[in-house]
């Protein structure tokens, strides 16, 4: 019969008298036990077609996700088969196909993967080198997140000390203008651009070692070459510096990654650009296009200067950073 | 960001419910729901049933890609994946022999599969590697294309109940010996072999199902064969080796299985039953045989009609009887006259008072119309007391005797008051 459960009640003598009732699983409260109880009565008349059966079921799931949840726990505790399954396959529908934030805003889940466990690989490192450079870069990320992280705390308790300031104070801090705001993040920015640009110099370094082969790590090698001689041309530029070198890390990634990962294409693609904030990424769009126009304006002989800068600083890097890898 | 605690309905269902969710997933998205919080993370990878085909990755004309794409996913899945896995299927057209399969199959080994499916591309068959015979805890195995080779010391799947082999090159003896070192057998499903001669030996055996060239078939202890249905193409050498058979086929095939309650016979089952001596007297009665579906049944050959006639008479509690006539038959109105000395045949073979007393439905398909045809269904309709549909149906063929066919069956006498003759003119 349907019900298990209560039928293996019923034999113990239970439910005949309100004396002796049979007591529901805590997971099933009154509303889905009417809920079910349509279910049965429906479901147990024998002269049914399938189809009636079939179209009765599409309706009886229509009803919101969180009432659905919890039918599907009140049959299962009630060991009801039949409906265990028409619920899941309905819940199953609902993930079917559909991206992740969709899902966890349909389930009310929260996103409380934090972005390194996003991006940390679900996989193996392969003899593929693009995928030992993916991996490596990864794991760099992974540190400078975690530096961002405990400085992201650092900062939110200064700037919270700010705010308890007097009025006075904010006032010279607003009429400071917006030198003076950005001068002091910028210093803050300093900070963790430098801390970066060691780990991203080391990083191109051990890519200029290890993976000669393939063009992908060429590419992110003359990428921060370029940047990295930039930098030494624009000392108080950092900001631009790190900028360009996300940019570029984020378009590399991007680009390494074929339909190998297929896998991970879901996991990673919308979670990039999450790393940095809106506000922030303002400030960096902006930052960027003033840049690139600075670029742009005389390009042909920076290249030719970067170049021939970069080169030399190369051989000089592995001979320092060489133990780096 | 949803960050509202308490308000999450769905990650703490108890893991039984969330893996009944996770398996009516494709797979990929199964995977993809690690991304979903920090309760999710793993939910996937204690999935016990997983199912692999050509959806897992994107397909793309590079064939060749496809199928490194294909490799590696299910690689790092089974890699990534913690605890039993007790079904594992993989149904692709791209992947056909490569090295990773036999890897699987040996973490598969050691990891208590129950059920296995394999149906593998179709160019370079893969031959399965020994470590699929270590699986001692199969209960279902299905292949689709592939070369079996039983290692000396194979012992059987003791556990195995259902076996699925289409397309499989595997020595005649191994495949007999396979059968029957698999006591608990009860499903087999043999397709497309080659000219095998195969004697059943299973005891537990209730379906079996047959396709393919075979030259000879013994049911040797089936006693509880509950339904067989059997397709034999024939081919040249099959034809000449039938001509030569002298054993009785009807009894080797049909002699053993008391039991059976639905019997389907395709292309040439009904000639190959009706080859053999003496179109043996063995008197046996088939209590539970409630449905008969014969196709391509000769109604020129008498042999063929002779077997029909046995199996139905036999058959006290037979209720469903469908017979579709064969195609061969196109150029026998020629002939209709010739075979008149044989009208008489119906009244010397079938026993008097022989009652179909169960006789519910009757469908006769690709009918040409010519007097043993006729005749069969006058025989039917007078014998069967509680008949309600006799559904008749010509052969496309047949263009200018429908009428002639009509007015014949309008005449038979019907034992049973209920009885429609239902004619039906597509």
């Amino acid at each position: 019969m349907f019900c298990p459960m209560i039928c293996s009640e019923i034999h113990t003598g239970m439910g005949s008298s309100k004396n002796y009732p049979i007591s529901l699983p805590p997971r099933v409260n009154p509303s889905m036990l009417s809920l079910i109880l349509d279910y049965c009565r429906f479901h147990q008349v024998p002269g049914r077609s399938n189809k009636e059966r079939k179209s009765f079921d599409e309706k009886f799931i229509r009803m919101d996700t969180k009432r659905l949840c919890e039918l599907t726990s009140a049959a299962d505790s009630l060991q009801l088969k039949p409906l265990v399954d028409l619920t899941s396959r309905a819940l199953a529908r609902m993930i079917e196909g559909k991206t992740p934030e969709e899902i966890r805003e349909t389930f009310h889940l929260p996103d409380d993967l934090t972005e390194e466990e996003k991006l940390e690989p679900l996989k193996n490192t392969t003899d593929d080198p693009r995928i030992r450079l993916l991996n490596r870069l990864y794991a760099r990320k992974r540190k400078e997140l975690k530096e961002r992280e405990r400085l992201k705390n650092v900062d939110v308790e200064e700037e919270e000390h700010v705010d308890d300031r007097s009025v006075d104070d904010l006032l010279s801090f607003i009429n400071g203008g917006n030198g003076d705001s950005k001068g002091v993040r910028t210093s803050k920015n300093k900070k963790k651009n430098r801390r970066r640009k060691d780990q991203l110099k080391n990083a191109s370094s051990s890519c200029a070692v290890s993976s000669n082969n393939t063009s992908a790590s060429n590419n992110v090698e003359i990428h921060k070459e370029e940047s990295n001689g930039l930098d030494s041309m624009h000392q108080n530029v950092t900001i631009h510096d790190h900028v360009l070198h996300n940019m570029v890390e984020t378009l590399k990634l991007q680009d390494v990654e074929d339909d190998s990962f297929a896998p991970e294409d879901e996991f990673d693609e919308g979670d990039i650009d999450d790393e940095i904030d809106p506000a922030m990424q303002e400030k960096i769009d902006r930052e960027v296009e003033d840049f690139a126009r600075r670029l742009n304006s005389d390009w042909p002989e920076r290249m030719q200067e970067i170049l021939s800068l970069g080169k030399g600083r190369r051989y000089s890097r592995l001979d320092h950073d060489g133990e780096d890898i | 960001m949803d960050n509202v605690l308490g308000r999450d309905f769905i990650s703490d269902l108890p893991q039984s419910i969330i893996e009944t969710i996770l398996t009516k997933l494709p797979i990929r998205d199964a995977v993809r729901t690690s991304i979903l919080s920090s309760k999710w993370r793993y939910k996937w990878a204690t999935l016990t049933q997983v199912e692999f085909d050509d959806r897992c990755v994107t397909l793309s004309n590079d064939k060749v890609l496809v199928e490194n794409n294909l490799v590696k996913f299910i690689t790092q899945f089974l890699f990534l994946h913690n605890g039993p896995v007790h079904k594992f299927m993989l149904t692709t057209a791209y992947l056909q022999s490569s090295p990773e399969i036999d890897q699987w199959l040996l973490f598969l080994s050691r990891k208590d599969i129950r059920e296995l499916v394999l149906e593998l591309g179709e160019q370079e068959w893969f031959r399965a590697p020994s470590c699929l015979f270590s699986c001692r805890k199969l209960t279902r195995l299905e292949l689709v294309r592939c070369e079996l080779d039983p290692p000396l010391t194979f012992k059987g799947f003791l556990c195995l109940k259902y076996l699925s082999l289409q397309q499989v090159l595997i020595a005649p003896d191994a495949i007999e010996s396979l059968i029957s070192s698999c006591p608990l057998l009860e499903s087999l499903t043999l397709s497309y072999f080659d000219s095998l001669a195969l004697t059943i030996h299973a005891p537990n055996l209730k379906y079996l199902c047959l396709e393919g060239e075979f030259k000879d078939i013994c049911l040797e202890n089936t006693t509880l064969l509950v339904a067989i249905s059997v397709a034999m193409y024939m081919t040249d050498d099959i034809a000449e080796h039938f001509e030569q058979s002298s054993s009785c086929n009807f009894d080797k095939f049909l002699g053993g299985v008391p039991c059976l309650e639905r019997l389907i016979g395709h292309i040439y089952f009904t000639k190959y039953l009706s080859i053999g001596n003496d179109l043996g007297k063995l008197p046996i009665t088939y209590c539970h045989l409630k449905i008969v579906e014969l196709y391509q049944v000769s109604f020129e050959d008498m042999k063929e009609i002779l077997v029909v006639l046995r199996l139905i008479v036999n058959s006290p509690n037979l209720q469903e009887l469908h017979i579709s006539v064969s195609n061969n038959n196109g150029s026998s109105n020629t002939t209709a006259a010739a075979e008149a000395p044989d009208l008489d045949f119906w009244e010397k073979e079938c026993p008097s008072g022989c009652m179909f007393k169960q006789l519910k439905t009757v469908k006769m398909t690709d009918m040409f119309g010519i007097p043993h045809e006729m005749d069969f269904i006058k025989f039917l309709l007078g014998n069967s007391p509680v008949l309600e549909i006799m559904s008749v149906a010509p052969s496309v063929y047949v263009t200018e005797g429908r009428l002639n066919m009509l007015i014949e069956l309008a005449r038979f006498r019907r034992a049973s008051a209920k009885a429609e003759i239902i004619f039906i003119q597509d």
